[in-house]
């Protein structure tokens, strides 16, 4: 679906991202793990089409600077770090933004679009505050409004960078269940994720950056050793095998 | 959803009202009354002296604080749009002072009165200079701070330039006549006036309203907004543009005439809310009201000479702009940025 070959970023002057290939394939969720600092939210943004690179970004089978932007922002949704609301809008208008490249301009929303909206409003469970102002949300709430803006765009390819931060336990499951379901439904989704735990348990492959490079790629059983945990986060820690699959507990800084 | 369409329609169709009445009234307010179907009838007719007064000296008048509040109201929704930021207003990147800049040296140095067309022409051409030394300076791929910053600093600029023309005026009407004209005035301004500034209106107008959908998209961030496919690098550079060349024509004809800009969108926020794309045709609407009534408060006011426009709008409007933010204080501290 989307595939990057020997992908170098550099800002202003500094190599954040180093010769990194990734394939994104369809019906996968790819989760991409990795320290602070590790490059993951450039190499987001790059996969985005947000920065010059160096290297090879193609989407679909084709250079992704052959699409427009608009034709790039129908087929690949960006959900950045943050969830930044800066006018006091209504929750449903939005949501409504994920129809942006969709919509023509002056034209009020389709009848898709509207159902676009009502569907990802309904699947991130926001109905209760649909005529809510976003900025008066706490903010496990406005992450989920940012998470439904992404999914109102029902592009092929979605790249959520830490859809989870600042969710309750319980509502951190329902993201990834959102995001392993959208993958499942025949999309790419990559997203990147700091707890390890949820990383191993929802993801149908993990992706582990540092310092600009990709140090590990696989099934979480593969990736999330302790060998690698304490090398690339230094982190003592050990993976119990639990009734949903292998957990990473991490014990202690090293 | 479509209450709030409604409502929003409503409130155009109202304001569209309010500015009929006050240009009827415009037309018929000044040095000789005029009842309102004396100032329809010579607007229509053009007969006797109400058709000369009517015609040739308020009309053009009306129609340039129509023209102007206007491109103020518009320009200041689409500036706090772009930089997501209720304070933004048209000054800031320096174009009204450069077109202040220019016209002066006209007055002072130059056989033209400061009436004369040689004045808008001039200021016009220094709003134009000023955007492409902005643009020469910030870049094609400029940052927002490269361009905020470059704007201040042609803005502070074509103030020592102007404080430079009225050091050096050749006499002291000169600088009297600049010192007038720099406050800001409708008066005396005529058709020829208003077919120098409108086609500048009209392109800012157009290059300011396609961008509606960006303002909007620009709420989730410039990150986010450019994952919607909007381009960022043309959204600046056409905002900068539309608002440097109508703000600029504005000044040339009218002198500073400044916090328009400012209030007219907080106006309408009340009442549309705060979709930035909302908010550029009621800021427009509620920009023209302002400035057309500020326009007739100072043939109303009873004075030796004329007040300035550009004085009633700030001596107005700033303690306006203290209470609203008083009122709103809780909110605005609430909001991110």
């Amino acid at each position: 679906m989307q595939r990057a070959a020997d992908l170098s970023v550099s800002l202003a002057g500094n190599v954040i991202v180093d010769g990194i290939s990734l394939d994104l394939a369809t019906g996968q969720l790819t989760v991409l793990i990795g320290p602070n600092g590790a490059g993951k939210t450039t190499l987001m943004r790059a996969l985005a089409g947000l920065l010059p690179v160096t290297g090879r970004l193609e989407l679909q089978g084709r250079a992704l600077q052959e699409f427009s932007a608009r034709e790039r922002a129908q087929r690949i949704a960006y959900l950045p770090q943050g969830h930044v609301f800066h006018w006091p809008m209504s929750v449903a208008a939005v949501v409504a933004l994920g129809r942006h490249p969709h919509a023509d301009a002056f034209a009020p929303l389709s009848d898709a679009d509207r159902a676009a909206v009502a569907h990802a409003i309904a699947a991130t469970a926001i109905e209760p505050w649909a005529a809510r102002i976003v900025t008066t949300l706490s903010g496990g709430e406005r992450a989920r409004v940012a998470l439904a803006r992404a999914l109102a765009t029902q592009a092929p390819i979605l790249l959520a960078d830490e859809p989870t931060m600042s969710l309750d336990p319980r509502h951190q499951l329902v993201v990834m269940e959102l995001l392993a379901g959208a993958a499942h439904d025949g999309g790419a989704v990559l997203a990147i994720v700091h707890d390890l735990a949820l990383a191993a348990r929802f993801s149908d492959r993990v992706v582990m950056m540092e310092r600009g490079r990709l140090v590990a790629d696989g099934g979480a059983r593969e990736v999330l050793t302790p060998e690698r945990i304490a090398a690339v986060f230094a982190v003592e820690a050990a993976i119990a095998d639990s009734a949903v699959g292998p957990i990473p507990i991490l014990r202690r800084p090293l | 959803m479509d209450a709030t369409r409604r409502h929003y329609w409503r409130l155009e169709a109202a304001l569209a009202a309010l500015i009929l009445l006050l240009a009827i009234l415009s037309l018929m307010i000044g040095p000789a009354g005029l009842s309102p179907k004396a100032a329809l009838g010579g607007l229509f007719n053009g007969d006797g002296p109400a058709g000369i007064i009517v015609r040739d000296i308020r009309l053009p008048r009306t129609l340039l604080a129509l023209l102007i509040g206007g491109t103020l109201g518009l320009s200041g929704a689409a500036l706090q749009g772009l930089l997501r930021n209720p304070l933004a207003e048209p000054a800031l990147f320096g174009a009204p002072q450069a077109a202040a800049a220019a016209s002066s040296f006209m007055i002072a140095f130059s056989v033209a009165g400061a009436t004369s067309l040689a004045v808008p022409l001039a200021g016009i051409a220094g709003a134009l200079v000023s955007i492409g030394g902005l643009v020469a300076v910030a870049g094609r791929r400029a940052s927002l701070t490269v361009t905020l910053l470059a704007g201040l600093a042609l803005a502070s600029f074509a103030g020592a330039v102007t404080a430079l023309i009225l050091n050096l005026a050749p006499n002291p009407f000169a600088a009297l006549e600049i010192a007038f004209w720099l406050l800001g005035s409708l008066e005396d301004r005529s058709t020829d006036h208003l077919l120098i500034a409108a086609p500048f209106f009209v392109v800012s107008w157009l290059l300011l309203a396609m961008n509606a959908r960006a303002f909007r998209a620009l709420t989730l961030g410039e990150d986010a907004a450019a994952s919607l496919g909007v381009d960022l690098d043309r959204l600046r550079m056409t905002v900068v543009i539309g608002v440097a060349v109508g703000v600029g024509a504005a000044v040339a004809v009218a002198g500073s005439i400044g916090f328009v800009g400012l209030i007219a969108p907080h106006l309408v926020r009340r009442a549309v809310g705060s979709d930035p794309a909302r908010v550029l045709l009621p800021g427009a609407l509620a920009g023209a009201a302002l400035l057309t009534a500020a326009d007739i408060t100072v043939r109303l006011l009873p004075a030796a000479d004329e007040l300035r426009v550009g004085v009633v709008t700030a001596l107005i409007g700033v303690p306006f702009f203290l209470a609203m933010i008083f009122s709103e204080r809780r909110q605005l501290e609430g909001a991110p940025s």
